[in-house]
């Protein structure tokens, strides 16, 4: 991997990309088998990927607009790694296909004869049927595509030096502000969609919340790889430093508390108020070796992490935060497999070999895209008027 | 860079001069000292006269209420908790920005704090006094306010730790104690200041005394920012849990309305969201008042501002997700519990705090009216409004009309009602008049920091050796 010290742009990307096309594309094929051997899990286990990848890229979009409505300095040099996970986030539609594809199996509400049968999915019919789902899912990629295709145009005429750097930092402003109330509209009611609405007789306002917070937590974590991956390659080494990744920690530390407190406050009012209506999906999560992914979650999602994270040596070393991250991708990865799956094997983990197959079939292809978006621009926004700052930015 | 012209207009908001007219360390100190050090206005002793006769009030409606009970107030049947609760949230509601400037702005970098933190620390202070006469008095017994507390008694009755209302003892407790200590931890380098400048030998005494023999060496000053960083640490989590306990007071129970997962968070926003707004209404009198506009601007003014925007329209989700979701729950309960919120009996309540909440704030999108100071002032006071009655739909709409109809009940308050809320207000600015005319209340030390001579890479125009330009 080598970058051109004028341009920033790597000039040889290194083989990275490649490897994750091949794994990626490995891992469809086999996905194709799991769906011949056996469709419901691929429809479950390709779902959990779906969201996974999804939420990052997400992630990477409310990530860029945050920063451009803070005016953040520190986060001007790595900001292009966020920008390009938003890029993606069109693209996903192609993912969700199959998930279309499996409606019948993943949701319950689509069965008329259980509408029938049901009187509350007759009410929430209104919601709940497969027309308005598409239309919904329609809307979310078309707000998703003009959000990250105004954002990211921006950002390349600020680095091409078109017009004067605050008539494209008020641009950035002028799309982002409305972008977040685009942002968590759609994204909330994705998570209905896609995931609430797999146990259609549960609801939970905060549900929304609580994936945003475990997909924005995921993204930052994919970020902080991205960055040690190129430091290993000795790139961007003197331009984002320790400090950098220090505060990046700071923020997956207060984003671990974030997850930490949504999940609480679902779990604990729930548990409180005691009405079956709600409990009930949490007791499916209680069932046989559910029990066990749900104190895996309590723990390695919000506990252990919040430990390691808080002394300041942990933050600051490359080493640790490679694990953390990776640990806590693996946990956002649990997450929304606790979420998804009791929906199938009710009484227990059933681990299928479909899983991890779909995971880097669309992992695969992500990461590639990813790497190919980063290769084809620089590295970091070189001409932000914030971004001499942002690289001598030390925490004091 | 030359940072002395004044024309900044054109500047990116990151580069404008948080402070306007030529500031020096000399002249932020001679004004803020110096609202103090003068003779006290006359306008000062009408408005503390004024306070005090609110003040009078609370203990006279307290007094009344301890003598005759409970009756005196408008509570019934199905509504048991009535303004007392509802201003009770309302003031912790209102103490919640102070901390959230102080301590998370703090950690965030957020340096356009420094003019606002002080006075917004005190106003937490003195909001949360206000909060806590309510659950002190809503039962009528303030003789046995100490039940409260887990302190065995003769009988061997310790209060129910499965109960909100003891975490609620424990979380505005912790609080406030935490606040006190973080406002006062702010306040020690100011009172040296204050020492030093005392012309009396009273005054020297008194804030030498309180200003723990500050002396403003270097190592001081290194233990001290590393005290208040830790202080930021404590306080940045107590900022999200007092309101979120507040919220279970609410939520654990089942009642359609009450009993939703959105609600901690959404309190917190809904308590920042006030607290801003009663921020920004007392800035603006104090810094017209006092002339402070060079170090409070319109650009800190529009920065409060945009997080109002921000938060009510967070309080807008909100109210958004718990209305679908009502309807999605398929719950006719929960279901009725909406519709009847908004086009029931106390539909005018909910329209209000829909409007000022949510519709009043979207004003701040436009640069031309969330930097109008008469807008913002007139605006601040609709949402402090719009946020009382947001408690007054969640307490009163839900309790008034539960799940059976032959318990239903309308409630309206009595005059005692009012005045016990009107004479809090009495507290309020009492404490608060108290503090503008004896302590300073802009950070002189904090705000210094963000003049361009603090910053250690400084260059004095005219110097030699500056590779910045």
């Amino acid at each position: 991997m080598k970058i051109d010290s004028q341009t920033y742009r790597l000039t040889d990307p290194g083989k990275g990309g490649t490897i994750a096309l091949v794994a990626g594309i490995a891992g469809l094929i086999l996905s194709g088998v799991g769906y011949v051997t056996n469709a419901e899990q691929f429809f479950h286990s390709w779902l959990v990927a779906f969201v996974f990848w999804t939420t990052i890229a997400l992630g990477g979009l409310c990530f860029t607009m945050i920063h451009h409505l803070t005016g953040a300095n520190w986060s001007v040099v790595i900001r292009r790694l966020p920008e390009n996970l938003m890029v993606i986030l069109p693209f996903m539609i192609v993912f969700v296909i199959p998930v279309l594809f499996g409606m019948h199996d993943l949701f319950h509400w689509t069965h008329a004869e259980a509408v029938e049968n049901d009187a509350l999915l007759q009410s929430k019919q209104g919601y709940l049927n497969v027309p308005f789902f598409m239309i919904r899912l329609a809307g979310y990629f078309v707000v998703w595509f003009v959000l990250s295709r105004l954002l990211f145009g921006l950002t390349r005429r600020q680095d091409n030096g078109d017009g004067t750097h605050d008539g494209i930092i008020k641009k950035m402003r002028v799309v982002s502000a409305p972008g977040m109330f685009l942002f968590a509209i759609t994204l909330t009611f994705a998570s209905f969609d896609w995931l609430m609405s797999l146990d259609p007789h549960w609801y939970s306002t905060i549900f929304g919340v609580y994936i945003f917070s475990g997909g924005f937590l995921a993204m930052l974590c994919f970020v902080t790889l991205a960055i040690l991956a190129l430091h290993k390659n000795g790139v961007l080494v003197k331009e984002i430093t320790k400090e950098h990744y220090h505060d990046l920690a700071k923020l997956i530390f207060a984003f671990t508390v974030f997850w930490g407190y949504m999940a609480f406050s679902q779990y604990f009012l729930i548990w409180y108020g005691n009405i079956p209506e709600e409990t009930v999906w949490f007791l499916h999560r209680w069932d046989g070796t559910w029990k066990t992914v749900s104190l895996i979650l309590v723990f390695g999602h919000f506990v252990i992490p919040f430990f390691l994270l808080f002394p300041r040596a942990p933050k600051r070393s490359a080493n640790w935060l490679r694990g953390l991250a990776i640990w806590l991708l693996l946990m956002h990865w649990a997450d929304l497999y606790w979420i998804v799956m009791p929906t199938l094997h009710k009484h227990g983990v059933h681990l299928s070999w479909i899983d991890p197959v779909t995971m880097i079939g669309i992992g695969g292809v992500f990461v590639w895209f990813f790497w190919n978006r980063t290769a084809a621009v620089p590295l970091i926004p070189t001409n932000d008027p914030g971004l001499a700052s942002s690289m001598k930015f030390v925490n004091s | 860079m030359s940072s002395t012209a004044q024309d900044v207009s054109g500047l990116p908001d990151s580069e404008k001069p948080l402070l306007t007219g030529n500031q020096t360390f000399a002249s932020i100190t001679a004004t803020i000292s110096g609202i103090v050090e003068r003779k006290t206005p006359p306008i000062w002793y009408l408005a503390l006269g004024a306070a005090l006769s609110l003040l009078m009030v609370l203990f006279g409606s307290i007094g009344w209420l301890v003598y005759e009970g409970t009756g005196i107030w408008g509570l019934n049947n199905p509504v048991g908790w009535g303004w007392a609760i509802i201003n009770f949230v309302w003031w912790v509601g209102i103490g919640h920005a102070g901390t959230l400037i102080s301590a998370i702005l703090f950690l965030l970098r957020q340096r356009w704090r420094t003019s606002i933190n002080r006075f917004a620390e005190a106003m937490t202070l003195f909001a949360v006094s206000c909060a806590l006469i309510f659950p002190a008095i809503h039962v009528g017994r303030v003789w046995v306010v100490y039940w409260t507390f887990p302190v065995p008694n003769q009988m061997g009755m310790w209060p129910n730790f499965r109960s909100p209302l003891l975490w609620d003892v424990f979380a505005v407790s912790t609080y406030f104690t935490a606040s006190l200590l973080f406002w006062y931890t702010g306040l020690i380098p100011d009172l040296a200041t204050f020492r030093d400048r005392a012309k009396t030998k009273i005054k020297k005494f008194v804030f030498g005394i309180l200003s723990v023999g500050w002396r403003g060496g270097n190592r001081q000053w290194k233990h001290y920012e590393l005290a208040y960083l830790i202080l930021a640490g404590i306080s940045t989590p107590l900022v999200l849990s007092v309101h979120s306990v507040v919220s279970t007071d609410f939520a654990v129970s089942i009642l359609p309305g009450w009993h939703t997962t959105i609600f901690p968070p959404y309190f917190v926003a809904g308590a920042i969201f006030s607290g801003f707004a009663m921020v920004v209404t007392l800035t603006i009198i104090a810094r017209k008042i006092f002339g402070l506009e060079n170090m409070i601007t319109v650009n800190h003014l529009e920065k409060m501002n945009k997080i109002i925007l921000l938060t009510g329209s967070m309080v807008g989700y909100a109210y958004g997700m718990e209305f679908f979701i009502a309807w999605y729950s398929g719950n006719i309960y929960e279901q009725f519990t909406f519709i009847n919120r908004a086009f029931g009996q106390y539909g005018w309540a909910y329209w209000i705090m829909v409007s000022y909440n949510v519709l009043v704030p979207q004003l701040f999108w436009f640069k031309k009216l969330r930097t109008s100071v008469p807008v913002m002032f007139v605006a601040s006071l609709f949402i402090n409004v719009g946020m009382w009655f947001e408690r007054f739909v969640i307490v009163v709409s839900s309790l008034a009309q539960d799940f059976l109809p032959a318990n239903w009940d309308y409630y309206s308050p009595t005059i005692w009602d009012v005045a016990t809320f009107v004479g809090s207000f009495g507290l309020f600015f009492t404490l608060f008049l108290l503090f503008i005319r004896f302590l300073p209340m802009i950070s002189m030390a904090e705000v210094k920091t963000v003049l361009p001579e603090a910053d250690p890479h400084y260059v004095a125009p005219g110097t030699k050796g500056g590779h910045h330009e």
